[in-house]
């Protein structure tokens, strides 16, 4: 909040600093635009961790879109901007569809080289786009009442109109990113694997980022046409993209001054700095990489965290304000009726190469069983886990859930029918708080992709967290990071997290791993309590506990059934107690 | 580009990235860089050949203070990969700007060496070039031996193993990082020696190195990142790409290797080589 009011300020006031002159003002309004793309392009990489290197085409699009319709058809100016900014939107779907099939830096370079091919269609297209002579004659200056007029206006009026417009859209995006789906990207940044397994189709939710990026990148598109009055090339050309990446950067990512900043230092190196330096390229560029190496927050990220208020600029520093919280009464997952199979694998079987983990694997779970996974060491028990939640897809076989056949959904869509897991190495949100990890989870059962309102507003998505932050005994550290736990904290949190999306079926995954005896007993003792409300397979390896909790056990060996009983029964059987005792 | 030389040069970025899983953006850099210590090699002792040697050796030594004074300092941070990109990206900005300080905006003439000037033989309606067929066999005697040096040394045992469990190359006691800064060296070697080869082909100039990078890319995305014999398949096929279409209908020269690469996305992610899971981090 106190961001936004600063950015008011300065903005209503800038025009005073620059003595009104037009040229000033032009400079202003410029870096305005640049500070609006920059942003834009921050909702993907400080919000949503996709680095993207095509941000050139989405401006580009737009520029020229609206260049075009107002060139050459002398459309109204409203219709052109808007026009624009939906080119953009456009362009990133078009690009995002195709990119998200990949990840990470490989993304990166897949963007930057379709990208390229707008870049050729401009240049190609000579007639319509003006080729490398840019588009000029653009008649905004008396066409279209009234948003033509006022930007025709004295230079001042101009500067005010685009100045509330930008406003408007850092006010939009600020909101966005606060809203439940902004919650979402933030997951996603955080842990992909685990935000799929929440429910979270994480594909899709990247190509959200993508769209918003797009739409308002194609805004400060069209306004810059408006702007400069032209379109030249290089708003389409590779080097835009290197360009908005490094305003963001200069500027500090994740944070809503920081793009403004940015672009207003990047304009003036390659305005000024020009001007006295041939070959100012080398200090741009240099620069850039000190910033990367030294301040990774950037200008306004550093000065924040200088100044120890993360409120000042953060955008996602916003915590939830929520009530301490009473100790909810009684278990929280719902106990599922009837009980016939609730989960059951034919023939279930995964090879890696020549290795076979899994091996027909024939697998009946009833509802409201608590069964043992337990096997030696590479058994094939994690991979089992991870055919049936939909991580790995099967070589061979099925699996019906409620019935219901589910081989090769992917995990976010097993998560969805009510499937859930906790995770042998921890597995949890690290950048985020321990509430914002339950609440997460918790939260995708009710909305994926809502983009307005606030997420505390979803108050049975608070309440579900609280309850299953106080089950665990976790609600006393709701503001500290998820990373900052203890190793026992963090195991309780990826068990939470599980719970949080309300499965009527629980897959915990050793979850004792690494506790202290006194850890184990107290872990050992909720998921018997849990079962009462959930079935629940669970691969453990502390024999003691094993015996203790489990209706029934079965034993994997070599990526098959060695066994299968009560634990009375596996005690006494000869085949386990010859593989227990070899291993 | 030529398709052979592609090939040389997208062999560079895939084993840079196969390892150290950076997208070197400083790649296209050691390639003009090649062409011009293969300028001034030739300006100095007028032996082309010396060039040859000596352009990759130089690169490689930047290369190696490019790792050790810049990317050193990413390993282990959160995000390298990014920040990997981001800095290389800054070295791409930077040092064509130093070049043309040191040597000047325009471009340099670098001519064919006289043995290999003129026309071989005709193929049907097409001049077959001395220098052309030079080229082809470099590749064809480079290739081999660069595939030996990934596939039957030591060496190449270290960067295969390093490209699939980093971590565990360092627990068995291996110097990784001796090994990643060979390999960041020899990638930026295969750079300069496409760059010095190409000299002659094309006007030697500071800004040579834009669009091998993309070219590169595309050539490791349609073939596979990280396999050898889908980056000669893919530069073999982007190469004849771009010269079939430079000859048939030169307008679409520039597009239709992108359009190949979206189409690879779209029919076959991993491209035509890869492996399943392979390079999608």
């Amino acid at each position: 909040m106190r961001g936004l009011l600063l950015a008011a300020l300065v903005l209503a006031t800038a025009p005073l600093y620059a003595d009104y002159t037009p040229f000033y003002l032009g400079l202003l309004t410029e870096i305005l635009v640049f500070g609006l793309f920059a942003l834009a392009y921050d909702v993907l990489l400080g919000h949503a961790g996709v680095l993207s290197l095509g941000h050139s085409a989405f401006l580009g699009v737009a520029a020229y879109t609206t260049g075009i319709l107002l060139a050459r058809y002398r459309a109204p100016l409203e219709l052109s901007l808007l026009a624009g900014a939906l080119g953009g939107l456009l362009t990133s779907l078009i690009l995002g569809v195709l990119v998200l099939r990949k990840r990470g830096v490989y993304l990166a370079m897949l963007t930057l080289a379709l990208s390229q091919v707008f870049y050729y269609i401009v240049l190609m297209w000579t007639p319509v786009t003006g080729g490398t002579d840019g588009l000029g004659n653009l008649p905004i200056l008396y066409l279209s009442e009234p948003l033509g007029w006022r930007l025709s206006k004295r230079p001042v009026t101009r500067y005010y109109v685009i100045a509330a417009l930008i406003f408007l859209a850092m006010l939009a995006i600020r909101h966005l990113l606060h809203s439940p789906l902004g919650r979402v990207m933030r997951a996603v940044k955080a842990n992909e694997t685990r935000a799929a397994a929440c429910g979270y189709d994480t594909r899709r939710i990247r190509l959200a980022a993508f769209a918003v990026s797009g739409l308002f990148s194609g805004l400060a598109g069209a306004l810059l046409t408006v702007v400069l009055e032209f379109v030249p090339i290089e708003n389409i050309h590779w080097q835009m993209s290197g360009a908005v990446l490094i305003m963001t950067l200069f500027g500090g990512t994740g944070t809503l001054l920081g793009p403004f900043v940015g672009a207003g230092v990047f304009i003036w190196m390659r305005d000024f700095l020009s001007k006295y330096l041939e070959y100012w390229e080398v200090f741009v560029g240099g620069a850039f990489v000190l910033i990367v190496l030294f301040l990774p927050d950037g200008i306004v990220g550093s000065l924040a965290r200088l100044v120890g208020r993360r409120g000042l600029a953060a955008v996602g520093a916003a915590e939830d304000q929520l009530p301490e919280p009473e100790r909810l009464a009684g278990g929280g997952a719902r106990a599922a009726a009837g009980d016939g199979r609730l989960l059951e694998s034919r023939g279930l079987t995964k090879t890696f190469g020549g290795l076979i983990a899994v091996n027909r694997v024939d697998f009946q779970v009833r509802t409201g069983e608590l069964r043992s996974v337990i096997g030696p060491n590479g058994a094939g028990k994690t991979t089992f886990f991870n055919l049936l939640t939909g991580v790995l897809p099967p070589s061979g076989g099925s699996i019906f859930f409620k019935g219901a056949d589910i081989t090769g959904l992917p995990a976010h869509a097993v998560s969805r029918l009510g499937i859930a897991r906790s995770y042998q190495v921890t597995n949890i949100f690290g950048d985020l708080t321990v509430f914002e990890n339950v609440r997460i989870a918790a939260q995708s059962r009710f909305t994926h992709y809502r983009f307005w309102g606030r997420p505390d507003s979803l108050a049975a998505v608070n309440a579900r967290a609280e309850e299953i932050l106080g089950q665990l005994g976790l609600a006393p550290k709701r503001h500290a990071l998820a990373r900052e736990l203890s190793h026992g904290e963090q195991r309780y949190l990826e068990i939470g997290i599980a719970l949080a999306t309300d499965p009527d079926f629980l897959l915990l995954d050793e979850p004792t791993a690494g506790m202290s005896p006194d850890e184990t007993q107290r872990t050992a003792a909720f998921v018997r309590r849990l079962a009462g409300h959930v079935t629940i397979v669970v691969v453990e390896h502390d024999m003691e506990v094993v015996m203790g909790i489990s209706d029934r056990i079965t034993v994997l060996n070599y990526g098959e059934i060695l066994a299968e009983g009560t634990p009375a029964e596996i005690r006494e059987n000869p085949d386990v107690r010859r593989v227990y005792l070899r291993d | 580009m030529n398709g052979c030389i592609l090939i040389l040069v997208a062999l560079g970025l895939s084993i840079v990235f196969g390892l150290m899983g950076i997208i070197n953006f400083a790649h296209g850099i050691f390639y003009m860089l090649g062409a011009y210590a293969g300028w001034l090699t030739v300006q100095l002792t007028g032996s082309f050949w010396l060039a040859l040697v000596a352009a990759p050796a130089a690169v490689g030594l930047v290369g190696v203070l490019v790792e050790r004074g810049v990317l050193k300092r990413i390993y282990g941070t959160k995000n390298a990969n990014f920040a990997g990109v981001l800095v290389t990206y800054g070295l791409a900005i930077m040092i064509p700007d130093l070049v043309r300080m040191t040597f000047g905006r325009p471009g340099k003439p670098f001519a064919v060496p006289e043995v290999l000037t003129g026309s071989l033989f005709r193929l049907g309606a097409i001049d077959v070039h001395g220098y052309r067929v030079f080229i082809l066999l470099v590749t064809a005697v480079l290739l081999p031996l660069l595939w030996l040096l990934l596939n039957r040394t030591n060496l190449g045992l270290v960067i295969r193993a390093g490209t699939s469990d980093n971590l565990m190359v360092q627990l068995l006691g291996i110097n990784v990082a001796r090994t990643w800064t060979i390999t960041y060296a020899l990638g930026a070697a295969l750079a300069a020696f496409g760059g010095v080869i190409t000299a002659p082909l094309v006007a030697v100039a500071p800004e040579m190195g834009g669009l091998v990078l993309i070219e590169c890319f595309i050539v490791t995305v349609v073939g596979g990142m990280g396999t050898f014999l889908g980056v000669v398949a893919g530069g073999l096929l982007i190469g004849e790409a771009l010269a079939l279409t430079g000859m048939l209908y030169d307008v679409l020269a520039d597009v239709v290797i992108y359009l190949a690469m979206a189409l690879v996305l779209l029919v076959r992610p991993r491209g035509l080589f890869g492996q399943e899971g392979m390079s999608e981090e």
